[in-house]
């Protein structure tokens, strides 16, 4: 018995690993349903995997079906890395939809190489300078591409909103301070952003660390307590999120909270409760109850995992559908202009110009890519959550356009 | 009878020295074979009219047994032929890796070089961090081992200068003579020349006085200690050889993932590292390096079976990943009640049938 299991085990290894003998374009998915940020890495995921679906049922790319797998990398980079090898060890990649900041970066250098355009849901301004010509020392990265304003972008937004607000309320000097956990991602927007608050005439309170994971945080809301920060930037994603909030409700804590664009949702809002109330966060595409034209398209998108249609999207599923239907556009291009390779779909996309896919207009903000500067977007929408008495909702307060400066290039 | 060397074993001892017996060829045959081996290996990367023999994949699963192999026969060293226990050995593992890294990229040591000394570097913490075992034994020595981990694991989070901090750190590929080895072609034979020297070097180890005297004092530590032998030296020591390994993994496995990152030397690697040993064999040279190809290879085998039944039965593709995880650990339970002495007596078991057949007594 133990032996026919050997056999059929070792027999399985050295058959199995044969080629792909499929003819569609072949797109990686890499996501987080189970790791440190699979709370928004779901709905990301899900709106990633239901549009590559819908684009397959209504004609592929001219007609070629795009191929795809959706790995659960449990937000290890060196997960990703070994999904990433094993997809190029197997088969021709033409793209990869990825998520984390970690895994990203640490997968620059190999996508380059490789020429794959890695469209991934991490922001991070480290990824936005193709070229290399950033002057604070970024590296290149110049198949790197992501839909929505870079973090740093994002929360230097914020930043305007809390001077705006502080003159408002009378607040002579103002402090502002970074709340994340030591990680690539919360770290990514943490120095810039930092920086442009000062020149804005911020104090900077040095940075509280907070974990990805959820947990208890009271010793977090005293330290913010005591620092007397009158704005917060969250920088992790919606899971922590919640128990910071909770934790800081019970403290006492009066600080006004903004979360970046991974750290707050509908989700969040509900299982943080009155917590949450008042939280001001970033948000990169219409959300689920707006009537923008292209809300239709991203309703038959949502059948896909969601036959009744009757399921609630958080912020985070539009953005995954815009960030496959980009690639969808370039890979288009591509196709016409030779072949659904990496050097074109990176062509096409740098050609792209106040660019939004035909069926989602007023749900992709307009997006511009160049050899140069790969800042999609620097158009970030600001919303703010409300939760009283039962009550809940989200409602955009502004709209802020951060200027394309050269020397905020890669940082 | 035994003046010349003949194919075959004879019926009986018939050794007239220790030299005889502690040689780690019995036969010539078996050396033969056992360069057979290693000549074969070295033919598998190779092109047969144009098309690789064996895909980028299936040398990564090669590559992969290979470092993760080097480093398991250090914590076999300790674990297996020195009776310590150590529940750190990922951290020496992820020390060696960023060793290496951070020496090639802030003084632009060469990788060859990087990685041996890297594994010298891992040695003296290892040195250090084995020191409780002067000490303490079983189950607090554990305890010990496990505070190495997380002393190593956040000191790799925050110490940016050493490790990149939370972001890690980029590895440069191997290169010699000013030849870039990039591929996972290329590699292999890398990866190949560690582990037949280093393997060697673990078998003659245990042929010396040093590897004896961890066999002592894994055996009865009193009686080694009235004989002579200086336990603390020993115990010591065993963590400095067992660390040095670990370290060479590391760095041949930073060097090949080209990027080093904290997150990857969890206690949970910790773990799979005595998995791999007591799968193997704890105190079998031989079985390290069999109980870590099963388990790089186990979680494609069931990969493979699942998706190909996966026409019958849905569900298995969908529970992918927790089938994975449920047949690893269903798998260590089996071998410990019906193999408890480790693929490497499983082997002797094979060899001794056909040495037998068809009249085994």
């Amino acid at each position: 018995m133990k032996g026919t299991l050997f056999t059929a085990a070792a027999a399985a290894v050295l058959l199995g690993a044969g080629p792909a003998a499929a003819q569609g374009i072949f797109v990686g998915h890499l996501a987080d349903y189970t790791g440190a940020t699979s709370d928004v890495g779901k709905p990301y995921g899900q709106g990633v995997a239901d549009a590559l679906a819908y684009i397959n049922a209504h004609g592929g790319i001219n007609g070629k079906k795009i191929e795809f797998e959706t790995v659960d990398y449990s937000y290890e980079v060196p997960r990703a890395i070994a999904t990433y090898k094993k997809w190029t060890g197997e088969k021709k990649v033409a793209a990869i939809q990825g998520w984390g900041t970690g895994d990203t970066e640490a997968m620059v250098g190999f996508v380059a190489k490789d020429q794959i355009p890695y469209f991934s849901a991490s922001y991070s301004g480290h990824l936005t300078d193709p070229a290399g010509k950033g002057t604070h020392g970024s590296k290149a990265a110049p198949y790197n591409f992501f839909y929505g304003p870079s973090y740093t972008d994002g929360c230097r937004a914020l930043v305007q909103w809390a001077a705006g607000d502080a003159k408002k309320k009378g607040i002579a000097a103002p402090k502002f301070v970074h709340l994340g956990d030591n990680h690539p991602y919360p770290n990514a927007p943490k120095v810039a952003c930092g920086d442009y608050a000062k020149e804005m005439g911020f104090t900077i309170v040095p940075p509280i660390q907070y974990s990805l994971k959820p947990g208890d945080f009271k010793a977090q809301c005293l330290s913010l307590k005591e620092s007397g920060a009158n704005y917060a930037f969250l920088a992790n994603t919606g899971g922590s999120t919640i128990s910071l909030l909770k934790s800081c409700e019970t403290v006492g804590v009066n600080t006004e909270f903004m979360g970046n664009v991974w750290a707050m949702d509908e989700n969040a809002l509900k299982a943080a409760g009155d917590a949450a109330n008042g939280v001001v966060f970033v948000v990169g595409a219409a959300d689920w109850k707006s009537d923008a034209p292209g809300m239709k398209t991203v309703r038959d998108i949502s059948k896909v995992s969601d036959a009744s249609g009757n399921l609630y999207r958080p912020v985070h599923y539009m953005r995954g559908i815009c960030s496959v239907f980009y690639m969808r556009d370039a890979m288009v291009a591509a196709d016409k202009a030779g072949g659904v390779t990496g050097p074109n779909i990176k062509k096409a996309m740098e050609q792209m110009k106040g660019h939004v896919p035909a069926e989602l207009q007023g749900v992709c903000i307009p997006s511009t890519w160049t050899a140069e500067d790969h800042r999609g977007t620097t158009t970030v929408h600001i919303y703010e959550a409300t939760s009283k008495g039962g009550s809940q909702g989200i409602k955009q307060i502004g709209e802020s356009v951060i200027p394309r400066k050269p020397e905020w290039l890669g940082w | 009878m035994a003046s010349t060397p003949s194919a075959l074993i004879p019926c009986g001892q018939f050794k007239t020295g220790y030299r005889k017996d502690t040689t780690i060829f019995p036969t010539p045959a078996a050396r033969a074979f056992a360069i057979a081996a290693v000549v074969l290996l070295c033919l598998l990367p190779m092109k047969i009219g144009g098309v690789e023999l064996l895909s980028k994949y299936q040398m990564n699963l090669l590559i992969q047994i290979g470092y993760y192999g080097i480093a398991a026969l250090g914590l076999n060293i300790l674990v297996g032929f020195t009776g310590q226990i150590s529940l750190g050995h990922a951290a020496f593992f992820g020390f060696g890796a960023f060793a290496s890294a951070w020496l090639n990229n802030s003084f632009g040591v060469p990788v060859f070089w990087a990685i041996p000394l890297a594994g010298v570097l891992t040695t003296l913490v290892g040195l250090l961090f084995g020191i409780p075992a002067a000490r303490i034994k079983g189950l607090y020595l554990a305890i010990a081992t496990f505070a190495a981990q997380f002393i190593l694991e956040d000191f790799f989070s925050r110490a940016n200068w050493f490790t990149g901090g939370s972001a890690g750190t980029m590895a440069q590929p191997f290169s010699l003579f000013g030849y870039e080895i990039d591929g996972d072609h290329g590699y292999f034979y890398v990866v190949l020349a560690y582990v037949v020297v280093l393997y060697l070097l673990g078998t003659n180890l245990m042929r010396s006085r040093d590897g004896r005297a961890f066999v002592a004092v894994r055996d009865h530590y009193l009686s080694a200690e009235v004989m002579g032998i200086n336990l603390t030296h020993y115990r010591v020591l065993s963590f400095g050889v067992s660390a040095f390994y670990a370290g060479i993994g590391g760095a041949l496995f930073g060097h090949y993932l080209g990027y080093v990152s904290a997150e990857s030397f969890t206690i949970l690697l910790s773990i799979q590292f005595l998995g791999m040993i007591i799968i193997g064999g704890l105190g079998s040279v031989m079985g390290t390096l069999l109980g870590v190809a099963f388990m790089v290879l186990l979680p494609e085998g069931i990969g493979m079976l699942s998706k190909s039944v996966g026409g019958v039965f849905p569900a298995m593709v969908e529970g992918l990943a927790f089938v994975k995880e449920g047949a690893i650990g269903l798998v260590i339970v089996l071998f410990l009640i019906f193999e408890p002495d480790g693929l490497a007596h499983r082997w002797k078991m094979i060899k001794a049938y056909w040495k037998l057949y068809p009249f085994s007594y």
